[in-house]
């Protein structure tokens, strides 16, 4: 076990350090010339030119992604010209290791906006992560239990409806009518815990939560549903029923564990994408997230944040890869790894 | 997005038309005829102001912020300058500088190359220290530093009277490295609480640049960290920063301890507020779905988000008293591309010019509530503005008229065209409309809209649109910071570039009326000479001006003194209003 988890690690490493190397290149293949784009109105081809090299973009493409790996490992400092740090020392900005870069759209380093920004991002995607879960699970497996009655059906319609609308739409209609126009919950604010307490965290997760919530349940309702018929109908089942187990412990005690395994997978999955940023809801929302951070560092060629937020959500993705293959030996004692 | 105020305009109007800047001017015509509203007017102190803002403020250094919303709400908070624009609906009022740190509106010898001011006495930052003569000449040093303090407006480069090295950038190389400091300290120069400014030729019109931007804004050097200051907000003004400012969500301006009222004037700050909280990046559109509720913090609300097409429908009854629709500073135009073989050909231009339906281009971004019919590239807010006789006329496009033209000049039709333009849902409707009447007039047109590397495309020399969309505001109230960057080849064309003059005009006749421009000792004179480049513009067909864009602008029911003014850019002017306690 221990060594499949090593070797997941390093086949993971490999990974960022490609997407690092592919982004930089699709950055500098767009026909935006990042030092005009910076400089500003006005600026002469020399004034221009003058930026590229306080940016660090006049150098080879290559250079600046060797400079960027070299920062990951043992950090920098900016500004990128050492004569001008030299001179000025109170300009210099220390970037520890692991340097994601230095972002000139927000004058911060990566490093500090990540941070910044996760926390929301995180709490989105628990707090969504919640409400999917238990409504998925419960209302999957309530229409398994009930197949074919009205209940049934009437929960697998109500899934597709959901499924079928896009985030924006169900944002949009919780935002504009609930919050704005009824004024049946307050206009979402997002409020970390350490600043105004439990209460008013849950309330500012509420209906964002609920719109990736709504969107994710519709899925896991049917796929619950699915997972617990089939595992009804296996052979051990049928055993546990033979031997004259009530309902309810085959269900929880059989079915249920082996139909959740592949469960797991994707809700490792869909948490880590989510941890990434919930680009859609968080706009809606004006929640400044990570995925609120990538369409604006997207809309403004911020590079390096850009460059930061491609590896953090691979990380994220790599690593709940790991963990998810690694549950499963514990949810379901058939599954054996390594 | 960007960083300059201009060229975000152009990017912001061209996808959303939910316009979040501004530059100088602005005349009116609010439902009241003016810039003024049907607000209660109150001198009452106190309460919070909320001002909401969809896209994140990219700079609030003075040397670097570049937007036209931005350089007046921090001039009527924290910044205040050595002369400003007074709050006042009439144009030529509100475009002529009052003394504000500056004892007078300054005083100029050697025909407008020197200018002097004298500093206040009694006028302390936000720690009790005094404003002084170094911190204004701190501050001019700063845009030199174009590898740190960038993205702001770098006029001073070009004026201030200091030679440059082989690269045609300015010997001195700013604060930070102190090479080529000598050269500065000569051109500008402190005398006790009098700064003077040496300029390498006459600045007629520098009062208004310096109203018009922070450019010349003081600095105090000990709280300089280059960019790691670029949301810092050391105040001089009425109010501070209440901790610090959050790029993405914005931040709260309580009173400054440290502001004497009286070395201030009513007209240009009356600070009615107790707090203004500056809320960032609510779409446009929830924006609105607030102000138009009216309830909770909407209530003492202003923004500076123009109301979007599909909800004019419900700026009726009493939400329509709170609404004001003025001229913004802003205007959209086209340019003929004079490098290719069709646009080359001046009868050709002029037959474009006359079946230009900008009439069906304002129907098609919004109506008469979007935008108004342009008749010069020259916004009307700006000081000797003049209606180009070029363009007088219908403006419905005649397609009679143009294959007439044609046809007399030997063109064979259709004349096949390339237009180009960013593109978004409302841009290619507008795209559409023109198409739809250039192609009765004996062209025809293919649609070239760009996503976000527009500005990249059309600024190379290689491109090949014979006619190109721009939108343009004044720096402040002076043409000269609009034919001339625009239409001067000189720093414009290079080998690799076309900087503003993406058509690639190039004339020496009107090269020479920019330098007279330039020249000029007096404002009259400069004035009268850019008058007479537009004409000429006219004449060749250098633009075809489309419209002059229009904010459509709601405000809270507990709002005071709404007023939006051609010194606030035509945004909500912080310095006036107040909200019901």
């Amino acid at each position: 076990m221990f060594a499949y988890v090593i070797r997941r690690v390093f086949i993971g490493v490999i990974l960022l350090i490609v997407m690092s190397l592919v982004t930089f290149v699709l950055f500098f293949a767009s026909p935006v010339d990042p030092g005009r784009y910076a400089c500003g109105k006005n600026c002469s081809p020399a004034q221009i030119e003058q930026t590229n090299k306080a940016l660090g973009y006049d150098k080879p493409v290559i250079e600046q992604w060797t400079d960027f790996l070299k920062g990951v490992v043992v950090g920098r400092e900016y500004p990128d010209d050492p004569a001008l740090r030299a001179a000025a020392p109170q300009l210099v900005v220390e970037c520890p290791a692991p340097c994601l870069g230095y972002s000139v759209v927000n004058s911060v380093t990566v490093n500090e906006e990540l941070k910044e920004r996760f926390p929301l991002s995180l709490s989105l995607a628990l707090a969504a992560l919640l409400m999917w879960v238990t409504g998925g699970v419960l209302f999957g497996v309530i229409a398994a239990v009930r197949k074919g009655t009205i209940v049934d059906r009437g929960i697998v319609a109500l899934s597709l409806i959901f499924y079928a609308f896009p985030a924006f739409f169900i944002g949009l209609f919780l935002l504009k009518f609930v919050a704005i126009k009824w004024e049946i919950v307050p206009v979402p604010v997002y409020t970390p815990i350490a600043e105004g307490g439990l209460g008013l965290w849950l309330q500012g997760l509420f209906l964002p939560g609920l719109t990736l919530a709504l969107l994710y349940m519709a899925g896991y309702v049917r796929m619950t549903r699915a997972f617990v018929l089939e595992s009804m109908s296996e052979d051990y089942v049928r055993t546990a029923r033979a031997k004259g187990l009530k309902s309810r412990k085959v269900l929880t005690k059989h079915s249920m564990r082996a139909a959740l395994t592949p469960l797991v997978t994707m809700i490792g999955l869909d948490f880590a994408g989510l941890m990434g940023g919930a680009i859609i809801t968080e706009t809606v929302f004006n929640y400044n997230g990570l995925g609120k951070l990538a369409v604006d560092a997207t809309v403004t060629y911020d590079l390096p944040t850009i460059i930061g937020l491609v590896l953090l959500l691979g990380t994220f993705v790599i690593v709940a890869n790991i963990i998810v293959d690694v549950l499963y030996a514990v949810i379901d004692p058939r599954v054996r790894v390594g | 997005m960007f960083k300059y105020r201009k060229r975000v305009f152009a990017v912001s109007a061209a996808v959303a038309l939910a316009a979040s800047l501004a530059a100088c001017g602005g005349s009116s015509d609010s439902s009241d005829g003016d810039g003024t509203s049907g607000a209660p007017t109150s001198d009452e102190k106190g309460g919070t102001l909320n001002y909401l803002i969809f896209a994140p403020i990219e700079h609030l250094d003075p040397q670097r912020v570049y937007v036209g919303r931005d350089i007046t709400n921090l001039s009527r908070t924290v910044y205040r300058t050595l002369v400003a624009f007074p709050i006042s609906d009439d144009p030529e009022v509100a475009n002529t500088p009052v003394p504000d740190l500056a004892t007078d509106t300054g005083t100029n010898e050697d025909g407008g190359k020197t200018w002097s001011f004298t500093v206040k006495d009694g006028v302390k930052w936000e720690d009790g220290e005094p404003v002084t003569c170094e911190d204004f000449k701190y501050g001019a040093s700063r845009a030199f530093a174009t590898d740190v303090i960038t993205g702001g407006p770098n006029y001073i480069l070009s004026y201030l009277d200091i030679p440059t090295d082989d690269s045609g950038l300015p010997a001195y190389k700013g604060p930070y490295t102190g090479e080529g400091q000598e050269l500065f300290d000569k051109a500008v120069t402190c005398d006790g609480n009098t700064i003077t400014y040496h300029f390498n030729k006459p600045w007629p019109d520098f009062p208004l640049a310096i109203a018009g931007l922070h450019m010349m804004d003081p600095y105090r050097e000990d709280k300089d960290n280059g960019d790691k200051s670029n949301f810092q907000i050391f105040s001089n003004g009425p109010y501070k920063l209440d901790g610090a400012w959050d790029k993405a969500s914005g931040g709260t301006f309580v009173r400054n301890d440290n502001y004497d009222e009286s070395t201030d004037s009513p007209d240009l700050r009356r600070a009615l507020p107790d707090s203004i909280v500056f809320n960032i990046g609510q779409t446009t559109e929830t924006i609105y779905d607030q102000m138009i509720q009216d309830s909770g913090d909407a209530q003492t609300s202003v923004t500076s988000q123009s109301v979007p097409p599909p909800y004019y429908n419900q700026i009726e009854g009493p939400v329509a008293d709170r609404s004001v629709n003025i001229d913004s500073p802003y205007t959209y135009y086209l340019v003929p591309h004079f490098r290719t073989e069709a646009m080359s050909n001046p009868a050709v231009r002029q037959a474009l010019a006359v079946s230009t339906n900008a009439d069906a281009y304002v129907a098609a971004i919004g109506g008469d509530k979007a935008a108004g019919v342009a008749e010069s590239i020259v916004n009307p807010a700006v000081v000797g503005y003049q209606e180009n006789p070029a363009f007088a006329g219908s403006n419905a496009g005649d397609p009679e008229a143009a294959k007439q033209i044609l046809e007399d000049a030997g063109v064979s039709m259709p004349v096949k065209i390339t237009y180009t333009y960013p593109s978004s849902e409302t841009n290619d409707k507008a795209a559409a409309a023109l198409k739809d009447t250039w192609d009765q007039s004996g062209f025809e047109v293919t649609l070239d809209g760009l996503g976000d590397t527009y500005y990249d495309v059309i600024q190379k020399p290689t491109k090949e649109s014979d006619v190109i969309w721009g939108g343009w505001g004044a720096d402040w109230p002076s043409a000269i910071t609009v034919t001339a960057p625009l239409f001067d080849s000189r720093p414009n064309l290079t080998k690799n570039s076309d900087g503003q003059d993406y058509g690639a005009y190039d004339s020496d006749e009107f090269n020479a009326l920019v330098d007279e421009a330039q020249n000029a000792s007096d404002l009259d004179a400069q004035t009268a000479a850019l008058q007479q480049a537009d004409v000429l513009l006219g004449e060749d067909v250098a633009y075809i001006p489309l419209t002059t864009t229009k904010f459509y602008m709601l405000y809270g029911s507990k709002v005071t003194n709404y007023t939006t003014t051609p010194a606030s850019n035509g945004y909500p002017d912080l310095g006036a209003i107040g909200v019901e306690s």
